[in-house]
């Protein structure tokens, strides 16, 4: 089956991929790649018409748009690791990169590559498998009725390792009819293989991520987890045990338990979406050591670490360039926008989701930073009021930090965290700021691996 | 509220007031309206503030001369009337083309004028033509109060035809872009979420342009905010004022200085 069928459109790694590798192109990212630009205005008009339905429809909506994206049970063992391998290379330009990036997929990352103009290779990407008849808050029933399938995949493709994923909490309405099989190469393919050698400069630098978030998990298989729950401000003690807030949200959403009952956990995994299995990083050692490549190694332990570190290498870039520093872009989980971040001369902040820990985050960066005069906040809408999420009113307060502007932008406060038309608003209103700045000149990569690894949280040293 | 009334140039100018704490807010109105429009949110600051709103030369209830008067005039005759009514180290609160004219006031006389705010400030650049400036106005009708009709009508009938669109025109000549990098007291931007006359990024442009701006946004208000949402952004000009100027607000009454009418 064509890999563009099997991959999810609206996921992290789908959307750092299509920022990305239009970045590297030379474009930007109207409605998050997915439609051209002159489809913006009936587009933002049409969706902002369904902002309108009442909240039931709305969330009807979303989990029939994930449905729609997911491919059916029996065709799972249709899909082959190395047309997925050839997907994501196939969407960079056919050039030559200083720098190349592998692993786990994080906002902060696409920045830094973007400003290193750099590629980057996702060790794990998201397969939707559509399901019935199982309800969001059934982990054991979503486990039992796509079990087959996974095996069906994992028989497929000896190179990849399942990480069947449940979040009754953020992936609700999305969950309702379908799974999410999150798989990750614990080999390097050879679409990668081939881009590296072919696309590296000669000299350049090939560089492993590894996020070394780990969850709880259950093992199925020699290659097969089930992790229930996923990061966010719920804690795995939350996911597995119940406690006030799952009470409240289950109460909520009107669901007849008031905790949840998953298999039991047996070991730590590295966490579906963001954490990388090490095993990757030995046969990329093999491969570099074959090919004589410079390898290294960017580390850290959980997504958000990264943000505050390239918003300082991107605002000392602009004062070394003699731009004004004072204009913060706070991006949302894929809403990112690598060319109107340079082209407005804005310094990025990524956070993973619009949860009071990553505005805390944001706060606690603010706090340790000099003042901007203008902060500018997109949110992400996943449809869900999941436990611990930040509303519009708590991001506007962050945002009335700076001195001079600051706004939530393509954001409906009235309609978040169930705006469809956010994915196309937060680039038409990027799209419009005035003051521009050209594109600049790549950074140097040795200049910001001394920057980065200088700080006590993040490693970036050569692997040997 | 209180109706008082001086000459300037030889001119009557009217001007109503709430007399309350220091700064005094000064409300300018825009092209071919009046302080109609601006009353009721004076009675709103008035609770807290000492809250004037006048009517410049040729409008609502001031007589002008018989020829329009260009942007500078206007704002030398706004000068002009503080020092008539005694009044210094004044808030001037410009909505749409009154901003045009406060922002001049300020550039040319920093050392009357303590602070600005800015509401709905003309023209945007990007649409700087009377094609432009119609069309963004019918697209922001729908966002008014149907109630303010009757009064801008009183305020077109008191202006006439010929001085209606002589300030309009002197409006789209007026270059306030050039001017703002020169204003440098504290001034408050503010803009109606459904305001179409003044897009965000042309509010945002002219907070950046301004050396001490601050932008807020106010929800549910197309251009007309003192008359849409008189509450809310009396509630943000207090927020100014009391950040911007702390200790004024200790001060007492500012005196009467004109008998009232």
């Amino acid at each position: 089956m064509k890999a563009s069928e099997a991959v999810a459109s609206f996921d992290s790694a789908t959307g750092m991929l299509r920022a990305l590798s239009r970045f590297l192109a030379g474009r930007d990212i109207p409605a998050l790649g997915k439609f051209p630009a002159a489809f913006e205005p009936p587009l933002s008009g049409l969706l902002g018409t369904l902002n309108r339905l009442p909240i039931a429809a709305r969330e009807r909506a979303y989990a029939v748009s994930g449905w729609a994206e997911a491919i059916p049970q029996r065709r799972v063992g249709d899909v082959r690791s190395e047309a997925l391998a050839e997907w994501v290379t196939g969407h960079y330009p056919r050039r030559r990169y200083p720098v190349i990036f592998i692993g786990s997929a994080n906002g902060a990352l696409i920045h830094l590559a973007a400003a290193l103009d750099a590629a980057w290779l996702p060790q794990t990407l998201l397969l939707p498998v559509r399901r019935r008849g199982i309800t969001p808050d059934d982990p054991r029933g979503d486990l039992a009725a796509v079990g087959e399938s996974g095996r069906a995949l994992l028989a497929a493709n000896p190179d990849l390792v399942l990480h069947h994923m449940h979040d009754p909490n953020q992936d609700r309405l999305m969950i309702a009819g379908m799974t999410y099989f999150r798989i990750k190469w614990r080999r390097l393919p050879a679409a990668y293989r081939r881009f590296i050698r072919d696309h590296l400069v000669p000299g350049g630098l090939l560089v492993c991520v590894d996020c070394t978030l780990s969850w709880p998990t259950t093992r199925i298989d020699d290659r097969y987890v089930f992790q229930f729950g996923a990061l966010g401000d719920a804690t795995p003690e939350e996911y597995r045990q119940g406690g006030p807030r799952v009470a409240d949200l289950l109460s909520r959403y009107g669901a007849p338990v008031r905790r949840w009952d998953p298999p039991a956990a047996d070991g730590e995994s590295p966490e579906a979406e963001w954490g990388l299995d090490p095993a990757l990083l030995d046969d990329l050692r093999a491969f570099t050591g074959q090919h004589r490549l410079d390898t290294q190694l960017l580390r850290f332990d959980t997504p958000q670490r990264l943000s505050p570190a390239v918003a300082d290498l991107y605002r000392s870039w602009y004062a070394d360039r003699g731009l004004p520093t004072g204009r913060l872009l706070v991006e949302s989980f894929l809403l990112l926008e690598p060319w109107w971040t340079l082209r407005t001369g804005s310094v990025p902040y990524w956070t993973v989701f619009g949860t009071e820990a990553s505005r805390a985050s944001l706060e606690a960066y603010l706090d340790a930073s000099d003042p901007y005069d203008e902060i500018r906040i997109l949110l992400f809408n996943h449809g869900t009021e999941s436990i611990g999420l930040a509303d519009a009113q708590d991001w506007r307060r962050t945002a009335a930090r700076a001195r001079k502007i600051g706004v939530l932008t393509g954001v409906d406060a009235v309609a978040y965290p169930r705006d469809f038309a956010s994915f196309v608003r937060s680039h038409r209103e990027l799209s419009r700021i005035r003051t521009r700045y050209p594109l600049p000149l790549p950074l140097d990569a040795a200049g910001a691996a001394a920057t980065l690894s200088a700080r006590d949280d993040i490693l970036w040293r050569p692997v040997h | 509220m209180q109706e008082i009334t001086v000459a300037v140039s030889g001119r009557p100018m009217v001007a109503w007031r709430i007399a309350g704490r220091k700064p005094p807010v000064v409300c300018v109105h825009g092209a071919g309206v009046s302080s109609r429009e601006f009353q009721p949110f004076v009675e709103v600051l008035g609770r807290r503030h000492d809250a004037w709103t006048v009517d410049l030369p040729g409008f609502g209830a001031s007589a002008g001369p018989r020829h329009p008067l260009g942007l500078r005039a206007l704002a030398d005759a706004l000068v002009e009337w503080l020092t008539a009514v005694d009044l210094d180290q004044v808030v001037l609160l410009g909505g749409s083309l009154g901003c045009q004219v406060a922002v001049d006031a300020a550039a040319r006389h920093p050392d009357r004028i303590a602070g600005l705010v800015l509401v709905g400030p003309t023209v945007d650049p990007a649409a700087r033509s009377f094609l432009h400036q119609l069309l963004r106005w019918m697209r922001n009708a729908p966002h008014e109060q149907a109630s303010m009709a009757p009064l801008n009508l009183a305020d077109y009938r008191d202006a006439g035809a010929r001085r209606i669109v002589g300030t309009f025109a002197e409006a789209l000549r007026d270059r306030i872009e050039d001017k703002l990098p020169h204003v440098v007291m504290p001034t408050l931007v503010v803009r109606g979420a459904q305001d179409r006359m003044v897009p965000q990024e042309w509010a945002e442009e002219v907070t950046r342009l301004l050396p001490a701006g601050r932008l807020a946004v106010v929800e549910k208000s197309g251009h007309m905010v003192p008359y849409r949402q008189a509450h809310a952004l009396a509630g943000l000009v207090t927020d100014f004022l009391t950040h911007a100027f702390p200790a004024a607000g200790a001060g007492g009454m500012s005196g009467q200085r004109r008998s009232a009418r």
